[in-house]
C-alpha cells in the first residue's frame, strides 16, 4: 500500500531529476505541505481527504510553477552543489514556517470509515489502504497518458532528450521547466494528501519520503514512469515484509520496524550491482 | 511547405550589421546579407568562420550584440526562439539533433509543436509522401535509425513547423556522398513549393552547385558574395577551399 504512494512521490521527484537535473532536497517537505494542506481542508471544511487529493495536487503545483520560475530557474545549469544548497536551504525554510503554522504538534487525519477493513481469504483488508493504493495507480496511470499523449508531455520528454533541439521546435524551455517542477511539487502534494490517511502529521514528517523518493527512483530508473512505479511498489513491499521480521544478530534483538529500512536500502545496492541503470532503466543512449 | 500556403514574395531576410557572439567573445563582425524570397542561398567557410554561429543568431539561440535582422517587417534580432519559429525562420542544427528516444512520428510532431491549426495532421502525410523512407521508420525510436535518415527527419520535422525560410546546418556532414545527393533533391523538391533555403556547409563545391547565391564568410566577416557559379569559377575560392 505505502509502495502505491511512494510511487506517486517518486514520480515527481523522478521528473525534476530527469528533467532539470536538480536533485530536489525539498521534495520531502512538499509532501509534508501536501499533507499538512488536506489536514486543514479536513479540520476546517471536514473534508474528504481523498478530495483533497486533487486540491493539494493543483495547490502544490501553482506553489512549485511559481517557485521554479522565480528561484529555482536560477540554478538550472548551475553546479550540483549550488541546487542542493538552494533546495535544502528552502526546505529548513518551509519546515519551520510549518512549525511556525501548524505547530509541532502530532495531528492525524481520521475521516469515520478509516477503521473500516473487510477480510479477504483470512487477511484483513482496510478499506482506506486500498483505495489509497488505487487512487496512487490512478495518479500514476493518468501522469503516464499525459506525459505519452498530450503536446507539453511530449515536450517535457523530448526536453530530456534535447533541449536545445526542442528551443529551436519553438518550446519555451523557461515555461515548460516551471510546468516540469509545478508537476514535481504536485505529485508530492498528491502524496502527502494520501499519506494523511495512514501517517500522522508533523513538519519533519518529509524527511524519510525524501529519501525514499530518491531509492526508488534509482531502484526503478531515472525518469521514467514506469521506472517510478516499479520501484515505488518494489521498494513497499520489501519494507512491508521486512517489517514482519524478527530476529536476533550478535546478540542484539532486532524487530521489524528497525529493520526495514535496512534491508530496502539492501535491496537497493543488490540492484545497482545487478542493474546500474534502474530495474526500468535502459543504458545511457 | 506548399505553395497555396506561403505566398512567394511575402519576406526577404535583411541582416544589417550584425555581431553576435558568446559572452565576451565576439564571433561575427558587422555581417549584413539580403535573401529573397524563393532564393538558395548558401554560406561557406572554413571551420570556425562563423556559420553556425550567424545561424544561431539568427534563430536566437545564440546572442546578439547589435545589428538588425529583418525578416519581412519582423525584428528578430534579440527575440525569442518561438517568436522567431513563429515568423517562419526554421532551422535544421547541425549534428540533426533529433529525439532520439521518440519516435519518428512524435518527432514529427515537436517539429509542429507551435502550431494550433487543423492541418498538421494534413502536413505529416505531406511529410511522408515527400519522405516515403519514413513512412517505413514511423514508429520506431529516431535514434536507431541510420544517419542519412536521421537527416530526413530532421528535415522533416523542420517542415512541420510549416517554414517561410529554413536554414540547414551542415547537412552533408558524416553522410556518404549518394546520401547527400538524395538529401540535396529532396531539399530542391522543399524549394519547388516556395520555400527559401538558407544552407550552411563546409563541402564548398556542393553547395554552390546547388545554390542559386552564395556568401562567403571568413573569420566573422563576410569577405565575398555573388552567383553561386561565378564563385565557383573565383580562383581564391578554388584554392582556399576546392583545392584546385
Amino acid at each position: 500500500m505505502a509502495g502505491g504512494i511512494l510511487a506517486v512521490a517518486a514520480l515527481g521527484f523522478s521528473l525534476v531529476w530527469g528533467i532539470l537535473n536538480i536533485i530536489n532536497l525539498a521534495h520531502g517537505t512538499f509532501i509534508m505541505l501536501g499533507a499538512y494542506i488536506t489536514w486543514q481542508l479536513f479540520t476546517s471544511f471536514h473534508l474528504d481527504p481523498f478530495l483533497s487529493v486533487p486540491i493539494a495536487f493543483a495547490i502544490m503545483y501553482g506553489f512549485g510553477y511559481v517557485l521554479q520560475r522565480g528561484l529555482i530557474n536560477q540554478v538550472v545549469r548551475a553546479p550540483i552543489l549550488a541546487t542542493f544548497l538552494l533546495t535544502f536551504g528552502l526546505s529548513l525554510l518551509l519546515v519551520n514556517l510549518a512549525l511556525i503554522v501548524w505547530t509541532g504538534d502530532t495531528r492525524a487525519v481520521s475521516p469515520a470509515y478509516s477503521g473500516a477493513n473487510f477480510t479477504v481469504a483470512g487477511v484483513t483488508v482496510p478499506w482506506t489502504k486500498l483505495a489509497t493504493l488505487g487512487a496512487a495507480l490512478l495518479i500514476t496511470a493518468l501522469m503516464h497518458v499525459w506525459l505519452v499523449r498530450s503536446k507539453l508531455g511530449r515536450a517535457i520528454r523530448a526536453m530530456a532528450m534535447d533541449v536545445g533541439a526542442a528551443q529551436l521546435a519553438g518550446v519555451r524551455v523557461a515555461h515548460v521547466y516551471a510546468v516540469t517542477f509545478g508537476l514535481g511539487a504536485g505529485l508530492a502534494g498528491a502524496a502527502g494528501a494520501l499519506l494523511s490517511l495512514s501517517y500522522s502529521l508533523n513538519p519533519s514528517m518529509g524527511e524519510p519520503f525524501l529519501i525514499k523518493s530518491f531509492v526508488v527512483c534509482v531502484l526503478g530508473g531515472l525518469g521514467s514512469v514506469q521506472g517510478a512505479l516499479v520501484g515505488g511498489l518494489v521498494y513497499g513491499i520489501v519494507e512491508s515484509f521486512a517489517s514482519q521480521l524478527d530476529v536476533t544478530v550478535l546478540g542484539q534483538h532486532l524487530s521489524g520496524s528497525g529493520l526495514q529500512d535496512v534491508i530496502a536500502l539492501v535491496v537497493l545496492l543488490v540492484v545497482l550491482v545487478a542493474r546500474p541503470t534502474g530495474i526500468m532503466g535502459r543504458a545511457a543512449a | 511547405m506548399n505553395l497555396e500556403a506561403t505566398p512567394t514574395g511575402s519576406a526577404s531576410l535583411t541582416v544589417r550589421d550584425l555581431r553576435a557572439g558568446y559572452g565576451d567573445v565576439r564571433v561575427l563582425w558587422d555581417v549584413s546579407l539580403e535573401i529573397e524570397p524563393g532564393e538558395v542561398v548558401a554560406l561557406v567557410g572554413s571551420n570556425g568562420a562563423g556559420k553556425s554561429t550567424l545561424l544561431g543568431a539568427l534563430s536566437g539561440i545564440v546572442s546578439v550584440e547589435s545589428g538588425s535582422i529583418l525578416f519581412g517587417d519582423v525584428e528578430l534580432a534579440g527575440a525569442a526562439t518561438d517568436r522567431i519559429v513563429h515568423a517562419g525562420v526554421v532551422q535544421v542544427p547541425q549534428g540533426r539533433r533529433l529525439f532520439g528516444g521518440l519516435s519518428v512520428r512524435e518527432n514529427l510532431l515537436m517539429g509542429a509543436y507551435l502550431r494550433t491549426d487543423r492541418e498538421v495532421h494534413a502536413d505529416l502525410e505531406r511529410c511522408l509522401a515527400l519522405l516515403p523512407r519514413l513512412r517505413e521508420r514511423y514508429e520506431f525510436p529516431a535514434g536507431r535509425l541510420s544517419g542519412g535518415e536521421q537527416q530526413q527527419v530532421a528535415i522533416a520535422r523542420a517542415l512541420m513547423a510549416r517554414p517561410k525560410l529554413l536554414l540547414i546546418d551542415e547537412m552533408s556532414l558524416g553522410l556518404a556522398p549518394v546520401l547527400v545527393d538524395q538529401l540535396l533533391g529532396i531539399l530542391a523538391q522543399i524549394h519547388a513549393q516556395g520555400v527559401t533555403i538558407l544552407m550552411v556547409e563546409q563541402d564548398v563545391q556542393t553547395a554552390l552547385e546547388f545554390a542559386g547565391r552564395a556568401y562567403v564568410l571568413e573569420t566573422g566577416r563576410i569577405v565575398k558574395s555573388g552567383p553561386a557559379a561565378e564563385l565557383l569559377d573565383d580562383p581564391s575560392i578554388k584554392r582556399a577551399y576546392l583545392g584546385i
